[in-house]
């Protein structure tokens, strides 16, 4: 049996707050299989995007406990040392960010940016050579003009042109993990189809595995393979996109497939009544239960956990009834 | 770009000529007999004679205005009344030590205020940043000439170390670098403090910027990132604000002239004060006025240079 | 009431570090010893005693005398007097100026709002020091023209933000709504604008007391700001600095206290800064 490429097992992620500590990650375990395409979807504030930096070993500042493992083709990441992690980093594991008008450097030119990556993997190359790699490497993301754009500054491009160039640094990288932390919430909506296009036509070339985070199920199901919901720090539900978006087991899943055209701009299902719950409280019992429809007293006492299920893994004590 | 530089260039003429009116209508507010006031009681009728036609005094007034706009403009910024030398030379005379001073200074605030500011930024919280934190403000605070004179006490006086005062004899390399050492660390004490300062707070807030943690997610080693990624955006608001305190280092080198008695345009100024020399203060305020307004465009567009936002036009094209 | 509420929060949060505490020490030293001049010095900071030229600390001059005989410690009292009503009196006119200047950039057409931000480029654009120079080399030597100039340097300083802070106030639901009930244009400034960006101004010009000491200590240092004999701090350093060769005392002594005030009010200011809000940013 060939091991997935990352196993996450018992993932906890801790940060002081004022309020007192805050459960960012309440036990997180999930599998990427290799070379496939991962989506993970939930509200903000399900832990998704913190769940994409632990990965990359970025804790924010105010993280005061990690425990659990990631294991990356055979290496537990949590147990390396910084400098370590950074081997990793734009080798074998590369990120692109959540908006794009950001997370290019403003007064570096893209050529720049991608020669720099370029050189990372391989230090020697003269410029003209990596230069060239460049402009392939943007025409391949589908930028016209790659020689003229490679001179451009981050502010002379469009949103979904910087995007295009955070692609094409990922693609350089030639990455075993590609993770993608909402590539698209921060663009308008023809824009987000044509990258969600890109990232599938590209398939052939990322030869790895990708994980695409979303707050959007319609995308997931375009583009992924498996499919891992998330919810208030814990994975609610696994298993393949075809199985768990036509047999949804968990209530969460089936909330948010039914209100997927009503959930706002800063992806809050707006339709599913209740809020979150705080992550500085303690979990009882079923962290989804406040919300649920299906709420029964067991649910607030017993934290349920993954089962599987006829489409993959659930965690609700419940799924087989309200089936 | 071009746009952008032909705007600052009509601001830049604009001071220069708002100095020069400011410059002329002092002579012509001056309370009581101009001549009088302006060279003092003690002056001999000739004197006094020779400074009306020189100065124009006796025409009316918008024919000195003309006159002034139009001599300072081929280069003719009057004569001495004492000596009777041109200002001009006596200008050309001092500027070399001046602009020596200043850039002496400025390198050394930059050479060692941007490292140090760097290095605050990337440890913070240990003990030089602590002790830094105190001490630029220490220096920002205490006014330069202060600093001088405990310089010149210490070095000069006690311990005997350097020469007290003076430019040094002229040709003799050595002699001139010993004599600016003092000058030199009393200006850019002041900024050396206020320059680390600058750089760690950008620094800190550029570091917490996406972008460096997209450079940081692309593997690049940590003193790429500082010094590459991160440096160059820091620099943009240092240049910045350094841009702007060049007036204040200007300020500066006059009483650090005056305390260590070299010569320059700040001891050029103040002697002719002394001596009632007024043409000579008028003439020596406006080249120093130019050079000021002339560093700050030099500061300005190197400024845009930096950062390709304020360009108007760059390769690339437009936003697509 | 609530204002002094505010105020004593405020302080207590100035107090509450220790760069903060030490600057307000500082600043409240230097305050009284201003205000309570005559009681607080021992001798009249005029009279001369030639025989007893620089002579050293003692019980009789505690910090020595200088090379007239003067006694140093109540000079540099009085000398706080005449740095505190030139920096306050400066630093009022600069505020007054710059306000109304800004609160009218931000309310008139476009037009005269670039005209009054030339106005305060132009100013900021010169080195107003050397031009304090050619002004003094004309109307001589006085305390008047130093707070003037002083005055018209800042200007642009407080001008800038009051714009600033009125811009985005201008637009602000709570002054839309007192507009369509019909409240004069002077009535919204006066009741609403004001109070509004008054805490960042005065947290501005606390900032600017040090650098208006600086450079009226700098002026009278060159002879060319307060005139002896009165006993400015700058004047004090100048005639120690003289007679440098006779005695170090009354030159160090003069220098350590100017450089205690402009310490303190600058650790002051930057720890009021950091109470009220961390994003202003000094001129400097």
């Amino acid at each position: 049996m060939v091991h997935p490429l990352v196993s996450i097992r018992d993932l906890k992620l801790e940060a002081s707050t004022n309020r007192g500590v805050a459960h960012i990650l309440r036990g997180i375990s999930l599998e990427i299989g290799r070379g496939r395409i991962l989506g993970i979807v939930g509200e903000s504030g399900s832990g998704k995007s913190s769940l994409a930096q632990t990965m990359l070993s970025f804790l924010p500042a105010n993280v005061s406990g990690v425990s659990g493992e990631i294991v990356f083709d055979g290496v537990d990441l949590l147990k390396l040392r910084p400098s370590e992690v950074q081997s990793y980093r734009g080798r074998r594991i590369a990120k692109i960010f959540q908006d794009p008008m950001t997370a290019l450097n403003p007064v570096f030119t893209v050529a720049t940016h991608l020669v720099d990556v370029i050189r990372r993997r391989e230090p020697g190359l003269p410029r003209k050579e990596a230069l060239r790699q460049a402009e392939a490497a943007l025409t391949s993301v589908g930028i016209a003009d790659a020689r003229l754009r490679l001179e451009a500054y981050p502010h002379q491009l469009s949103g979904g042109m910087r995007q295009r160039v955070m692609i094409a640094m990922a693609l350089l990288v030639r990455p075993d993990l590609l993770i993608a932390d909402e590539p698209t919430t921060a663009l308008d909506a023809t824009v987000e189809a044509q990258i969600v296009d890109l990232l599938k036509s590209l398939r052939q070339e990322l030869s790895g595995s990708i994980v695409f985070i979303s707050h959007h199920l319609g995308l997931v199901a375009e583009l992924c393979d498996d499919l891992c919901v998330m919810y208030g720090g814990t994975v609610v539900e696994s298993g393949l996109v075809a199985d768990v978006l036509v047999r949804p087991r968990h209530p969460y899943t089936r909330a948010l497939l039914a209100c997927e055209i009503e959930d706002d701009a800063e992806g809050r299902l707006v339709s599913i009544p209740g809020e979150v719950q705080d992550p500085v409280a303690p979990m009882t019992g079923c962290i989804f239960a406040p919300r649920c429809p299906h709420v029964v007293e067991a649910c607030r006492v017993t934290v349920p956990a993954l089962r599987p299920s006829d489409s993959g893994r659930a965690a609700c004590i419940r799924f087989e009834e309200i089936a | 770009m071009l746009r952008y530089f032909f705007s600052r260039l009509v601001t830049t003429v604009l001071i220069v000529f708002g100095a020069m009116l400011l410059l002329f209508l002092l002579t012509a507010v001056v309370p009581g007999d101009p001549a009088v006031t302006l060279l003092g009681p003690q002056a001999s009728p000739e004197l006094v004679k020779r400074f009306v036609s020189e100065m124009g005094l006796d025409q009316p007034i918008h024919v000195r205005l003309w006159r002034f706009f139009a001599n300072v403009l081929s280069g003719n910024l009057g004569v001495d009344v004492v000596s009777g030398r041109s200002v001009w030379s006596l200008v050309l005379n001092v500027l070399p030590d001046t602009l020596i001073l200043t850039f002496s200074a400025i390198l050394l605030a930059v050479v060692t205020g941007v490292p140090l500011g760097i290095y605050a930024a990337t440890h913070r919280g240990s003990l030089l940043d602590n002790v830094l934190a105190f001490v630029s403000v220490a220096f920002i605070a205490v006014p330069s000439f202060v600093i001088a004179i405990f310089l010149l006490l210490i070095f000069s006086i006690w311990l005997d170390w350097l020469p007290v005062l003076g430019a040094g004899r002229s040709g003799d390399f050595w002699d001139a670098a010993r004599r600016l050492i003092l000058p030199t660390l009393s200006i850019a004490a002041t900024w050396i403090g206020f320059i680390a300062r600058l750089v760690r707070t950008s620094m800190l807030e550029v570091l917490n910027e996406p972008y460096i943690r997209t450079s940081r997610a692309y593997g690049l080693s940590e003193r790429m990132v500082t010094y590459k990624y991160a440096l160059k955006n820091a620099c943009i608001p240092t240049i910045a604000v350094l841009g702007l305190g060049l007036g204040r280092l200007l300020g500066n080198a006059v009483f650090v002239e005056i305390v260590f008695a070299r010569p320059g345009l700040g001891r050029l100024i103040y002697g002719a004060i002394s001596e009632r020399n007024f043409p000579v203060v008028q003439g020596a305020v406006l080249v120093v006025v130019v050079l000021f307004v002339l560093i700050n465009l030099v500061v300005d567009l190197s400024y845009s240079a930096l950062d390709p936002r304020i360009r108007r036009d760059g390769a690339g094209g437009s936003p697509v | 009431m609530r204002a002094l509420a505010a105020l004593a929060g405020i302080l207590r949060k100035v107090c509450g570090t220790f760069i903060g505490a030490t600057g307000f020490a500082i600043v409240l030293i230097i305050i009284a010893m201003a205000v309570f001049a005559p009681i607080v010095a021992t001798h009249d900071p005029d009279q001369l005693d030639v025989l007893n030229r620089f002579a050293p600390p003692s019980a009789a001059h505690w910090l020595g005398t200088d090379h007239l005989g003067r006694d140093l410690y109540s000079r540099l009292v009085h000398g706080s007097t005449i740095a505190m009503f030139v920096a306050l009196t400066s630093i009022i006119l600069a505020l007054s100026f710059g306000t109304i200047l800004g609160i009218l950039a931000a309310f008139l057409s476009t037009r005269a709002e670039s005209v009054i931000l030339i106005l305060f480029d132009v100013i900021s654009s010169f080195p107003s020091l050397v031009l304090a120079l050619a002004i003094v080399s004309v109307f001589g030597p006085s305390m008047s023209i130093v707070i003037i100039i002083v005055a018209i340097t800042l200007t642009p300083h407080f001008g800038r933000v009051a714009r600033a802070q009125v811009l985005t106030l201008k637009n602000a639901p709570f002054l839309e709504a007192e507009r369509i009930l019909g409240a004069s244009g002077s009535r919204i400034i006066v009741m609403h604008i004001l109070p509004n960006i008054m805490g960042t101004l005065l947290v501005l010009a606390s900032m600017d007391i040090p650098v208006v000491i600086t450079i009226e200590a700098g002026l009278s240092f060159l002879g060319l700001g307060v005139r002896p004999p009165l006993a400015s701090w700058g004047t004090l350093v100048q005639d120690g600095y003289q007679f440098l060769t006779d005695s170090w005392i009354p030159v160090v002594v003069a220098s350590l206290a100017l450089a205690f005030a402009t310490l303190g009010f600058t650790l002051f200011g930057e720890a009021l800064r950091d109470a009220v809000d961390p994003r202003i940013r000094p001129r400097h």
